[in-house]
């Protein structure tokens, strides 16, 4: 008799799933989670902080904790929210220590490969352009805005990966959206 | 700071249609959701690899980290209130005038020692500049050995009042806090006074 044993993709396990698996001792499991959450993770930590090495050093000491203290997530359903908070609060940490005379050249976006074509290099000229505005807003509102907008949450989801009150949070999107507005129409 | 319609909020949030707009309102969101596509690349480079290395670490056992931690340098961080920090200055600057009894630099009878003190975390260098090196950097420079944050140095001095400032990081000027004496630099900041005494012999 020919059976096969269907292996589960990436996709089809869910988060209190994969969480399970790894408090048992799976440790290869946080390999999915990683493949799920580290991009999105890494993206908004880039855009909070504005200086790449600072991002991953950030992300990659936030998912180590993430792990260590994988039994003190207490719904796994919002394992997401979690992973947020936990990075978070590494980039408040790092934006705490580094006074405002520490940004430098270093800090600026990449610039653009000469082997990249055209769109891209207009794309990283835009991307550059709205980081920058970025940056000039206070890291509270630059926090709910990427959450928002550009991590997709929805309050509730903000609410939990902060640990502010959604009304909070709905104030400091709006003054985040006008305060970007001021500062792209400053750097056209 | 730029005026958005409370209508425009609501449509990003979902709760209306973008068809209620008008045409500058339309414009704003335009400008705004541009923003977050811009954003929203994904970075290429990834922790992947990095944290599973850390995570397939085994963990260490509880006698090698009591040993560890007792083997570790371990930050402390005291809270004092300013009066207990200018009374602190004041031992400090008392402790720099006094003629050490043990080998030392061959003091002149206009020369004291002063002792720079600081506390700046993080900094990757402190240098002090002042009346009595032009006001260029390079030639004072303090020490952190402990990797505490504390950046101390000492220097001979002629005696008599200086000027000085601590320059962090090679750009940052910061007056100490704790001289206790300023004096205005014309350039709208203060610096720090420091009066050497000669050595009684």
């Amino acid at each position: 008799m020919n059976s096969s044993r269907v292996i589960p993709t990436d996709r089809e396990v869910s988060d209190p799933e994969v969480v399970a698996r790894v408090l048992v001792g799976d440790v290869e499991a946080f390999g999915i989670v990683l493949r799920r959450y580290e991009p999105g993770l890494l993206r908004y930590a880039t855009r909070m902080l504005g200086h790449p090495d600072a991002a991953a050093d950030a992300v990659a000491e936030g998912l180590v904790r993430a792990y260590r203290h994988l039994a003190s997530c207490r719904d796994p359903a919002r394992l997401k929210s979690w992973l947020y908070r936990i990075v978070g609060n590494r980039c408040r940490s790092h934006l705490a220590r580094r006074s405002a005379s520490d940004i430098s050249l270093d800090d600026a976006p990449p610039l653009p490969d000469m082997s990249d074509t055209e769109a891209e290099t207009e794309r990283a000229e835009q991307m550059a352009l709205v980081q920058r505005a970025l940056e000039t807003i206070s890291p509270e509102k630059r926090e709910a805005f990427l959450l928002k907008h550009v991590e997709g949450m929805s309050y509730e989801e903000m609410a939990e990966a902060t640990g502010e009150r959604i009304p909070t949070l709905k104030m400091r999107v709006h003054r985040a959206r006008a305060a970007l507005l001021q500062a792209l129409k400053e750097y056209p | 700071m730029k005026h958005i319609d409370p209508q425009v909020h609501r449509v990003l949030d979902g709760e209306l249609p973008a068809e209620v707009l008008t045409a500058s309102q339309r414009e704003q969101l335009a400008a705004l959701t541009r923003a977050a596509e811009a954003l929203s690349a994904l970075p290429r480079a990834s922790v992947a690899a990095r944290v599973m290395t850390e995570v397939r670490r085994p963990p260490e056992s509880a006698g090698r980290r009591v040993a560890r931690w007792l083997t570790e340098r371990h930050a402390v961080t005291i809270s004092v209130r300013p009066i207990w920090s200018l009374a602190l200055a004041v031992v400090l600057a008392a402790v720099a005038v006094i003629p050490g009894r043990g080998p030392g630099p061959i003091l002149g009878d206009q020369e004291g020692i002063a002792q720079f003190v600081g506390r700046f975390p993080g900094a990757r260098s402190v240098d002090v500049v002042g009346s009595f090196t032009d006001w260029q950097s390079g030639a004072v420079v303090l020490r952190d050995d402990e990797h505490d944050g504390i950046w101390r140095g000492t220097v001979v001095l002629p005696v008599g009042q200086h000027e000085y400032m601590f320059v962090v990081d090679g750009e940052r000027w910061v007056t100490d806090p704790l001289a206790g004496r300023y004096v205005d630099d014309g350039f709208g900041r203060q610096n720090a006074l420091l009066f050497v005494r000669p050595i009684v012999r």
